[in-house]
């Protein structure tokens, strides 16, 4: 630098600005990019610096070396990529044909495996009207060839100005037909549509899904995320349904609900060690309603179970256990009468087996409402049934507990329920005193645990018992199965109608249990039905919906592997054993 | 050093002009060409069957499910035993239902009636109807 430098050629920085300002646009940026400045900074210079040097040939080897190099990652970079699509390409891709409007949803299948739901491929037929030669022509060919296809539809994406979707739904044999016309501007996609081939067969359980893949009702829609989980698996989804129950429970209740004039009826099959829903049918299968879930009934008598198992479990009552019922029971105004009158002192099993409406009412008004509550709470008839389907239905419960209402309960008025919950309830009374939750999953409710104590196991055994010497010399005679053991207990209940309880709109249940004999944790199996508004006479439980029982049970016993013994009461066949074999000594 | 002039010579020994290492060259680069052709053609013949497989295993596994949904339609309970209605067919009493055990019980029950069709018909009827007789005694005595 000297005197005659040009002003503009110096520069130093003023004093106070950072150091960095002064210094080449090179240094403000990043090492990295630093280092590249420098290299191309050289490679451009690299001709001049030759030159000064007096060697211009190495300048060219140079950009030689260079631009070989340079050449030479790009066609390695090409043979990589040339090598690896060839040998690691997916070869199939071309030939495959992908639905992309597959459903993600699993199979259905009941607990062995037979198909309750499925998807099945099907065509979507659009039309584009630009590209059809002759419209009027391609409208015959094309009602020739599929005749179920609206007109109206296909005459308005015929004439339309755009692509339109003439039907969905095609079977591949009519996409055929009119794909072999060879018209031009005709174009299918392919579908998926879930099938219930079944028909009416469970499909109050199964319920049913949108076009979209999405559960709407039932099953389908309980359990709708596991399904769709399970469908991306490639894996089918097994429910607690075994179709062999469900049909002869659906075939037995229609036959005995047309038999008896029913407006509508409702079975249910479970496994009471486990929970699991074997069966649940819901007539007529003309509604879409599950009556079994979502409908609630004043179930009668059959409600005097869980009292008397109150008073057992309680210790209130036993075997041995007098209560008078020789005249009406007054509680305030009202008197409580008996519909089998016997106007004696009876013993526990009588005042069960004669349905004592006087017994039951002064057992719950000892007990009181505290108890009885406590017991009612405990069986879960004061709370929506917890199982996974989400129709289930919250029941009407009594808005005090006063000793009329106590009454009432006792003998099941005043309380309506669903029958999901009382088939849970008559589970709990039979499978040793723990309320299982019913579950349609195949294996029961997921961490269900052993279930909260409800009775103790005594109590329930003590059930047991009454209820088949209910069947064997009781109410519920009808239903008993030869050597199956069948015990339960009947209930019939007039409906309200207008404000006030109608004998001509009656309900009759029957809720079974069987076989009643053994051990607790003996397989066990509870049959519950229900006959709203039957038109015979009698209304009762014990002659419309108890002989549907029996015959249920008769058919599915070999299906649960339940075999044919003598027990008590009767032989193997069914034939009576006399009573003065009566080894239990009743004391009557 | 005498090495290195052996290879320099062999190097540059030309046959008409030409290098002979570069006409070893192209005489490689072409046959490789022609093989990575042949093994490409062969590639893709194959991976269109294969193509062609998995669009038919898929359509077969379509049918599959359509047959499968068929059958249970068909097997539907209802059907089945509207079906054995009118055939005249019916739940079996328990008077005439076994389990396995009890076999060799109703085989040993006698057989009155046997020798009855076999006097009056004298070939091959009597095959069925001892069957037939033996059933029903057995099933009653249960």
């Amino acid at each position: 630098m000297s005197v005659q430098d040009q002003r503009a050629h110096f520069h130093r920085p003023a004093p106070g600005i950072p150091a960095s300002q002064g210094r080449p646009f090179g240094a403000t940026l990043s090492p990295w990019l630093r280092l590249f400045a420098g290299g191309v900074w050289w490679i451009e210079h690299a001709f001049e610096r030759a030159r000064a040097d007096g060697r211009p040939e190495e300048d060219t080897r140079v950009r030689i070396f260079l631009v070989m190099v340079v050449f030479s990652v790009v066609f390695s970079g090409l043979a990589i990529g040339a090598i690896h699509s060839a040998l690691f390409a997916d070869r199939g891709a071309a030939g495959r044909s992908a639905n992309p409007n597959a459903l993600e949803r699993a199979d259905l299948v009941d607990r062995n495996g037979a198909l309750l739901a499925t998807n099945i491929g099907y065509y979507s037929l659009y039309i584009h009207p630009a590209e059809v030669w002759d419209r009027r022509q391609a409208m015959v060919d094309i009602r020739r060839a599929v005749p179920r296809l609206s007109a109206n539809r296909l005459r308005t994406a015929m004439f339309g100005d755009r692509r339109a979707l003439v039907a969905q739904g095609l079977t591949p044999n009519e996409r055929r037909a009119i794909h072999d016309l060879a018209l031009g501007g005709v174009e299918f996609e392919a579908e998926d549509l879930r099938a219930y081939p079944l028909g009416t067969s469970a499909r109050h359980l199964i319920g049913a899904s949108d076009t979209g893949g999405i559960g709407t009702s039932g099953v389908e829609l309980a359990f709708n995320d596991e399904i769709r989980a399970a469908g991306a698996a490639g894996r089918d989804f097994p429910i607690s349904i075994d179709l062999r129950v469900q049909g002869v429970l659906e075939n037995e209740l229609a036959a005995a609900a047309i038999a008896n004039g029913s407006k509508g009826a409702v079975g249910i099959v479970t496994n009471v060690l486990t929970g699991e829903v074997l069966g649940m049918a819901s007539y007529p299968a003309t509604t879409t309603k599950n009556q079994a879930v979502s409908a609630v009934y004043e179930m009668g008598s059959v409600f005097k179970t869980f009292t008397i198992a109150a008073a057992v479990d309680t210790g209130r009552a036993d075997m041995n256990t007098m209560i008078d019922a020789s005249e009406a029971f007054m509680v305030g105004k009202r008197a409580i009468k008996d519909f089998h009158a016997t106007n004696r002192v009876l013993s526990l099993e009588e005042v069960y087996l004669h349905s004592s409406n006087i017994g039951t009412s002064r057992l719950a008004i000892g007990m009181g409402g505290n108890t009885m509550r406590d017991y009612f709470t405990r069986f879960g008839l004061l709370a929506a049934a917890p199982i996974e389907l989400k129709e289930s239905a919250r029941p009407i419960r009594p808005r005090e507990w006063s000793d009329t209402t106590l009454a009432s309960l006792s003998f099941g008025y005043g309380i309506s329920i669903t029958p999901a919950q009382m088939s849970a309830a008559m589970g709990a009374l039979t499978n040793g005193g723990r309320y299982i939750p019913l579950s349609l999953r195949k294996g029961g409710a997921l961490n269900r645990g052993e279930g909260r104590r409800v009775v103790s196991e005594q109590t329930s055994q003590t059930m047991l018992e009454l209820m088949r010497r209910n069947v064997v010399r009781g109410s519920g005679s009808h239903a008993d199965a030869a050597g199956l053991r069948v015990g339960g207990k009947t209930g019939s209940a007039n409906k309200l109608v207008n404000g006030r309880y109608d004998a001509s709109h009656a309900v009759g249940t029957f809720a079974a249990v069987f076989p009643a004999d053994g051990p607790v944790g003996t397989q066990r199996y509870s049959i519950l039905i229900l006959m709203d508004e039957p038109q015979t006479w009698p209304r009762t439980g014990g002659f419309v919906a108890a002989p549907a029982v029996g015959n249920i049970a008769n058919r599915i016993a070999p299906f649960l592997g339940v075999e044919r013994r003598a027990d008590a009461y009767s032989t193997a066949l069914g034939d009576k054993v006399p009573s003065f074999q009566d080894v239990e000594g009743d004391g009557r | 050093m005498t090495a290195g002039l052996v290879f320099k010579r062999l190097f540059d020994w030309k046959i008409r002009g030409v290098r002979w290492v570069e006409i070893i060259g192209g005489l490689l680069v072409a046959v490789m060409v022609l093989s990575v052709y042949i093994a490409k053609a062969a590639a893709a013949r194959e991976g269109s069957q294969i193509g062609e497989l998995e669009s038919q295993i898929a359509e077969n596994r379509q049918r599959v499910r359509l047959l499968n949904a068929e059958i249970s339609r068909l097997e539907q309970p209802a059907r089945l035993e509207a079906l054995s209605r009118a055939a005249g067919l019916g739940p079996v009493t328990a008077r005439r239902q076994a389990t396995e055990a009890q076999l060799p019980a109703l085989q040993a029950m006698p057989q009155p009636a046997a020798p009855v069709p076999a006097a009056s018909v004298p070939a091959a009827a009597p095959a069925a109807a001892p069957v037939d007789d033996a059933a029903k005694p057995a099933g009653e005595a249960l």
